[in-house]
């Protein structure tokens, strides 16, 4: 399997990012209602580090992802009609934005919140803001409101993928996997 | 001026030294900051008691003789209102039974290095515990000083962060306290 994007294929480097993503896109998501829901506890500490940590890895690939996406092609849309390819292109904008959004609305929520972070239990990860209350409390609205703008992209990106799968019987699920 | 009138004055100052017994200091809140933290996995978490008060009194050779400090457990600020709820807990300062802490010492010493020891007592949250603050002293111009220091308190020898909690592995057990205290003086009188 090649390395490199082409404009029919995507390369490894591209499919390995998108679901290795995904898949800490799946974690993140009820650890971090899980982690909300317990009470002040040693245990909610150590799942808030597992958060953070995988949150920020997300980040961290979402850079390499776009900088290999600007560097590398892009494989054309199969989608032939215009609504659809626009849609999916608007779709796929927005995920890279929440993936942006998510890691930093959070880590400006742990900053103010005056709660040091070491990802990993290794890596200190320095604070973007001073301790501040209001700020908090507007970055977490950020973060969850994120949360559930990405459910419902999710789902539309998820639906529009197996309907090309299984429905239109094309190449873009197939594409993407290895 | 005659030589009556000084020799007057020189006479009513040597009276007035006589008589002074020392020096009372008394911190003034807006200028006196004491700051604490404790650790998480290793890294500060920064916090301060926004009300307390610092008693220092010297004897007559500028020797000192007594420090008293008091501080309102409830003033604590760890710069997140959840965690300022949090701490008034039974596990950690069981503020409603709890509301002050109190430090007395009445014993000093200079250590090798010259640096001088309150060496006394620090009641918080029910415990009464050793402990030994350094201390530096520096003169202000009005009749001021300030008084700086720092030092290390095991919480576990006052049950702050019990139970769970206890082990010391996220919340590190030792706490540095630190302070900077401005002190305005009156003379203590016969
Ligand atoms: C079961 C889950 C998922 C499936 C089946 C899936 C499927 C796909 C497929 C087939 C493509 C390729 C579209 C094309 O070639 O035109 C794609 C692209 C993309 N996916 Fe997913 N995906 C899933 C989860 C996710 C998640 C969780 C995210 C991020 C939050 C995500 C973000 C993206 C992005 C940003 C693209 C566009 C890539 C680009 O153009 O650079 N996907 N996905
Ligand atoms: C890929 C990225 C992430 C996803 C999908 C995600 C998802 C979530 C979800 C579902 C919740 C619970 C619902 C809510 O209150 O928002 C949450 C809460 C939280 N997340 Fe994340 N998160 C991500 C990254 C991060 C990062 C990188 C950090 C910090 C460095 C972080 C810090 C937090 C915090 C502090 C909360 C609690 C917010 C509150 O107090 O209301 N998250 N996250």
């Amino acid at each position: 399997m090649p390395l490199e994007n082409t404009a029919q294929h995507w390369g490894w480097l591209s499919k390995t990012l998108h679901w290795l993503t995904a898949l800490l896109i799946f974690v993140q998501i009820p650890l971090g209602f899980y982690a909300e829901s317990l009470k002040l506890s040693p245990l909610k500490m150590d799942v808030f580090v597992w958060h953070k940590s995988l949150g920020m890895l997300v980040f961290m690939l979402l850079i390499l992802r776009l900088l290999w996406r600007i560097k590398g092609t892009i494989p054309e849309a199969l989608e032939s009609k215009r609504v659809q390819a626009g849609l999916a292109r608007a779709a796929h904008g927005l995920l890279y934005g929440l993936m942006v959004l998510l890691p930093i609305s959070g880590w400006i929520t742990s900053s103010a919140a005056n709660i040091p972070v070491k990802l990993f239990w290794l890596i200190p990860l320095p604070a973007l803001v001073g301790p501040d209350d209001a700020l908090k409390s507007l970055a977490a609205e950020v973060h969850e409101i994120s949360v559930f703008v990405l459910l419902l992209i999710l789902i539309l990106h998820i639906g529009a993928a197996l309907r090309h799968h299984l429905m239109l019987r094309d190449n873009v699920l197939r594409r993407m996997w290895f | 001026m005659s030589k009556v009138t000084i020799s007057i004055t020189a006479l009513f100052c040597l009276l007035n030294t006589a008589f002074v017994w020392g020096t009372d200091w008394q911190s003034s809140p807006t200028d006196s900051h004491l700051y604490f933290a404790p650790s998480y996995e290793g890294m500060p978490i920064n916090g301060h008691f926004k009300q307390f008060s610092v008693s220092y009194q010297t004897d007559q050779q500028s020797q000192p003789s007594r420090l008293k400090v008091k501080v309102a457990i409830a003033s604590a600020d760890m710069g997140n209102s959840d965690i300022n709820e949090a701490i008034r807990a039974v596990d950690w300062f069981n503020i409603a039974n709890f509301p002050e802490a109190i430090f007395i010492s009445e014993e000093f010493v200079t250590d090798t290095q010259g640096k001088l020891l309150a060496i006394g007592t620090l009641q918080l949250k029910g415990f009464v515990q050793p402990v030994t603050v350094p201390i530096s002293w520096q003169s202000l111009p009005g009749g001021k000083a300030k008084m700086t220091g720092e030092l290390l308190v095991g919480r576990n020898d006052f049950s702050i962060g019990s139970g769970e909690w206890a082990s010391g592995e996220q919340i590190g057990l030792a706490v540095k306290i630190w302070f900077d205290v401005v002190f305005i003086a009156s003379e203590i009188d016969l």
